[in-house]
């Protein structure tokens, strides 16, 4: 009898949309105000935890599974999944998945995303579990932890950090006669020289995020200026010292230092390719393997501006509010961020700086990855992404104004001029739509 | 679907086929045959209901609130995002119309492209020779490609300064350093041309069919009556084409319309948002910026803007037909 | 056949023109092959060949790049071509069956309301896929189906051009079949199932071959729909797979090159099917 089902069926439909259309407009759950401790114990049933992060690249794809096998083999009533994907593919797709009930139990974040995520109750207050790993702002780089703070309360525990450095190319370096490393614009600058009068164009500068926009904002900060003002209301990457440090990216080109119309990552290829000589990278450059036969060197990035500074990242993990959120998983989940927090000394073999201090500053770290001290002695006067709720649509701009200065499209400064226009429109905007 | 008990009776007898009374013929006949016809359409309506006419009202009531699914409560807006599209100076409506209007040049750009170079195509692999059925699949083939893999293999090729293509060039004395993923107007070039490859397949043949349907004896009459290679080409082949014409402009607009994979892969919407195309955008603010309403606002202008186009087309080809036949 | 030939004139001028057809063809043949070959040729290099002499043969001849792949964890690609296999298989039978069944009653049945229903269906083909998108991921979020194979083959399976291009091949068939059937004492879903049905076989080829093909190559909707790795499907794996390897060219182009040769070599095979069935959809349609 399958005529009624078609009838139902139809109907069901209708009523499903309806539905929908209908839980728009009720409350889809008030917020729990539950919070995370971490006492790095769990003795409930067991548990399957899903864990999101976007390390694909590198040495991370055999590293994290190494990690999650090591702890799921000491933890009876705890599985944990692992969920890699982009970074990108994360940050379009977790928020949605939360609000499904689909999302991870716990996962990585990066600094700039969490006040987003808070913004929209999607994470659990993660104080408890901070005061369980006995952790406090102080035992992290300046500036790391505050990250995760959001209107008084702490969601975020600091994981890594990544700072910008400068590659070099020795080989190709060599053919210009030099041996030092630049360090200032002084140097930088008679390395670029030497290097054109050698055929070849020293630095390529590209106008895409990686790794346009981290370079811009290392020298916006070394120029003495900053993305936003203090309470992120308004946009200041026009500034002076923006116009200065976008002015020298084109000026790199103009002078040849670099070719014109780089593409996404053809720096990095050029600097592996060996057709460049610098390149300014993520310390996450320093385990790619395709710099296996190279000869290589990586160092702090020289000081073009007024002041040493530098971009850094940092990632942070972060306990996902879905909707129906398991207790037990999160208490679970809490586990596993003590017990790496605790086992990431190992972490460096990615090529990410351990957040925490006590675990960075082990003489041990050093002597295993080498590489990554000229990345450690910027930590000092690194700069971190700024925090605000959607602040990624707003910074979307800056990259889109290199993009159009580097390919001639705009003068630095009308470019900056007109982005930040844009982005203090997208500040307004965000104020409406994510609450004061 | 009025009466419940002709439906559950109805099916009994449909099995049943000549056994007991047959229904008489009137009223009940014609209301057993409507609920035969709706029950073929049953499982087409119930997927079509759900995921075609339910999602598109259901948007456009998104696109009248500020529909935030991480707030509890949505507000009614009326068309507060439309005004926003069509007023100057509002967060999104330079971006919209900018975007808008790259999907405007990538049609008008591309749509000729991709009639014009089958349609050669297709004639001659329509002439006598050998390996015509060889040549139509080497051409076909990169059409059962995805465009992530058209993505991965031209954007190696493309590239500025590693790519194989600026090698090739500058291997025959020109200029080796074009900027075809990064700078206009190389962008559109890549775009177009890559779009070409990867789908001229398709139109091609679909023209060779129409070529294939083309009654010879209109040649022959034509060859009769002294026509030359042109003349024949201007009467009798382009007027043979004319429905698989109408037909293959309409699809290629809108494909080009929903371009999308080619410049979120290639170009990344640069330089700038010069190759930002309207999908790519609304794509962007809706599922990545968590500004739905906007977004579902958007995407109806851009369906009012498609329709116009397609009935403006239909129009003018079914007038080239008109006056074609007197 | 002979449609655009030059007029019969001198043979010599002929031979000339069919030489320059020949170059023209075979021109836009090496067009079409060359970068596929390439793919091909860069997945066998090494990852440092494969960056510092992009444009060689490969030297040494290295299957370094698919042993990368295979061992991965975390880029199952095995697993994504079957998923793709399966998702385009799922959504490819529903849509035959949804739309054989829908497009025999609005061709050969009458009712009240056929107009408005097929009216309405037409006019979906015109509106941009981008609209549907946000409502169906909240009604497929609803469903509970994020991240599942149905939320990549039942929400796509609504096809309106399956309808409209079947109910065209139903019309085109001549009333004097089923009046014959029904004379045989059949029924309406025996004049379908047994009488139409494997008359429409041509055209259901068709459909599903561009079903198929449609799923496979989807790109935007499982980008966002499906969230494990052990769920992914090619397109947006192979994105996935460029963003974790951007400065391994061998390794991408393994990746693209798994994505591919399944749907050549199905291609290839089934060339002439294929083909000649997308190429009928249109003339006919």
């Amino acid at each position: 009898m399958n005529k009624p089902w078609a009838r139902r069926a139809i109907g069901a439909s209708i009523a499903l949309v309806i539905g929908i259309a209908a839980s728009g407009c009720s409350a889809s759950g008030a917020a729990s105000g539950g919070g995370v401790t971490g006492d790095g114990e769990y003795t409930g049933p067991d548990v399957n935890v899903t864990f999101w992060h976007g390390w694909t690249g590198g040495a991370a794809p055999t590293i994290v599974p190494e990690l999650i096998q090591k702890f799921n083999a000491e933890h009876e009533n705890i599985t944990v999944k692992a969920v890699p994907q982009e970074w990108g593919d994360i940050t379009a797709k977790m928020p949605l998945a939360i609000k499904a009930g689909k999302g991870p139990d716990v996962a990585v974040l990066h600094g700039d995303d969490l006040a987003t995520y808070a913004a929209q109750n999607l994470l659990l207050d993660a104080g408890g579990i901070l005061d369980g790993l006995g952790y406090a702002a102080e035992d992290f780089p300046k500036g790391v932890f505050d990250k995760g703070n959001f209107r008084d309360a702490q969601y975020a525990v600091p994981w890594s950090v990544t700072p910008l450095g400068l590659y070099v190319n020795k080989t190709v370096l060599a053919k210009a006669g030099i041996t030092e490393i630049p360090t200032d614009e002084a140097s930088y600058t008679a390395a670029l020289e030497a290097l054109k009068g050698a055929g070849v164009a020293g630095e390529w500068v590209d106008g895409y995020v990686f790794t346009g926009t981290f370079e811009f904002q290392s020298l916006i900060w070394q120029f003495g200026g900053d993305m936003y003002n203090e309470d992120v209301t308004e946009a200041t990457f026009n500034s002076e010292a923006g116009v200065k440090a976008l002015t020298w990216m084109t000026d790199m080109v103009k002078k040849g230092y670099s070719p014109a119309n780089v593409a996404q990552d053809g720096n990095i290829k050029a600097l592996i390719s060996g057709e460049t000589a610098f390149n300014w990278n993520g310390v996450w450059q320093t385990t790619n393997t395709a710099f296996d036969d190279l000869d290589w060197v990586a160092a702090p990035v020289p000081q073009i501006g007024d002041e040493k500074a530098v971009w850094s990242s940092s990632t942070h993990w972060v306990f996902p509010e879905n909707k129906g959120q398991d207790k037990n998983k999160t208490a679970a989940a809490s586990v596993f961020v003590k017990w790496m927090n605790d086992n990431s000394l190992g972490w460096a073999e990615t090529g990410e700086l351990p957040a925490a201090n006590s675990v960075r500053e082990d003489p041990a770290l050093l002597e295993q990855y080498p590489n990554l001290e000229p990345f450690m002695s910027q930590l000092e006067y690194a700069h971190y992404e700024t925090v605000s709720p959607g602040i990624s649509e707003a910074n979307a701009q800056i990259t889109l104004a290199l993009n159009q200065a580097l390919t001639g499209k705009k003068d630095p400064k009308a470019a900056l001029d007109d982005a930040a226009d844009k982005a203090n429109q997208i500040i307004t905007q965000n104020q409406a739509k994510y609450g004061d | 679907m009025t009466d419940t008990r002709a439906i559950v009776v109805a099916p009994q007898r449909t099995s049943a086929g000549g056994r007991g009374p047959r229904p008489s013929r009137g009223k009940p006949a014609s209301r057993r045959r409507t609920l035969t016809a709706y029950l073929f359409l049953a499982p087409f309506l119930l997927l079509f209901l759900t995921f075609v006419v339910g999602p598109a009202f259901f948007g456009i009531w998104m696109s009248l609130t500020n529909w935030s699914p991480f707030r509890d409560v949505q507000d009614f807006v009326g068309l507060q995002n439309y005004i926003d599209l069509f007023t100057p100076g509002t967060v999104t409506s330079a971006d919209f119309w900018k975007s808008m209007s790259v999907t405007g040049i990538f049609i008008l750009a591309s749509v000729p492209f991709l009639v014009v170079v089958p349609l050669l195509v297709a004639i001659l692999l329509n002439q006598r020779i050998r390996g015509a059925t060889t040549f139509r699949t080497i051409f076909f083939a990169p059409y059962v490609l995805g465009v992530a893999v058209i993505g991965v293999i031209w954007g190696y090729i493309l590239d500025t300064q590693s790519g194989i293509l600026n090698h090739l060039m500058g291997l025959i004395g020109l200029p080796s350093n074009l900027p075809w993923t990064v700078d206009v107007p190389w962008v559109w070039v890549s775009l177009v041309g890559v779009t070409v490859w990867w789908t001229m397949g398709l139109n091609t043949i679909i023209f060779l069919a129409g070529l294939k349907g083309i009654n010879t004896d209109l040649y022959e009459a034509a060859s009769i009556d002294g026509a030359g290679t042109r003349h024949k080409f201007m009467n009798v082949t382009i007027p043979g084409l004319r429905p698989v014409m109408t037909f293959i402009t309409t699809t290629t607009i809108l494909a080009s319309a929903n371009m999308f994979g080619q410049s979120y892969l290639l170009t990344k919407g640069g330089p700038g948002t010069e190759t930002r195309t309207v999908i790519m955008y609304i794509a962007d603010q809706g599922l990545s910026q968590n500004n739905m309403a906007p977004a579902a606002a958007m995407s109806y202008v851009l369906f009012a803007a498609l329709a116009i186009v397609s009935v403006l087309n239909f129009r003018l080809q079914r007038e080239r037909v008109e006056k074609g036949a007197k | 056949m002979t449609t655009v030939l030059p007029r019969r004139r001198m043979p010599a001028n002929k031979a000339w023109a069919q030489a320059l057809l020949y170059v023209i063809l075979i021109a836009l043949a090496l067009v079409i092959v060359l970068p596929l070959a390439w793919m091909l040729i860069t997945s066998f290099k090494t990852d440092a060949d494969a960056v510092r002499a992009p444009f060689s043969l490969p030297n040494p001849f290295s299957i370094e790049a698919y042993e990368t792949l295979l061992t991965s964890g975390q880029q199952p690609i095995f697993l994504w071509l079957w998923n793709s296999f399966a998702a385009a298989t799922v959504q490819t039978v529903l849509i035959l069956v949804t739309a054989s069944m829908g497009a025999y009653a609005l061709a050969r049945l009458e009712f009240p309301g056929k107009k408005l229903v097929f009216g309405a269906i037409i006019a979906t083909l015109l509106v941009p896929p981008v609209v549907f998108l946000i409502p169906n991921y909240l009604i497929v979020q609803n469903l509970g189906w994020l991240d599942t194979i149905w939320a990549i083959t039942v929400p796509g399976a609504a096809s309106a051009f399956g309808i409209f291009f079947l109910r065209q091949f139903f019309l085109g068939l001549p009333p004097e079949i089923e009046e014959a059937a029904r004379i045989d004492g059949a029924g309406d879903f025996r004049i379908f199932s047994q009488v139409l049905i494997p008359l429409a076989r041509p055209a259901l080829a068709t459909l599903a071959v561009l079903s198929f093909l449609g799923n496979w190559n989807d790109f935007l909707w499982p980008v966002y729909v499906l969230l494990s790795p052990e769920n992914l499907t090619l397109q947006p794996g192979l994105n996935q797979l460029q963003g974790a390897y951007s400065t391994h060219f061998a390794i991408v182009m393994a990746g693209a090159v798994i994505a591919s040769v399944p749907v050549l070599i199905i291609f290839g095979i089934a060339q002439r099917q294929i083909v000649e069935s997308v190429a009928g959809s249109a003339v006919k349609g």
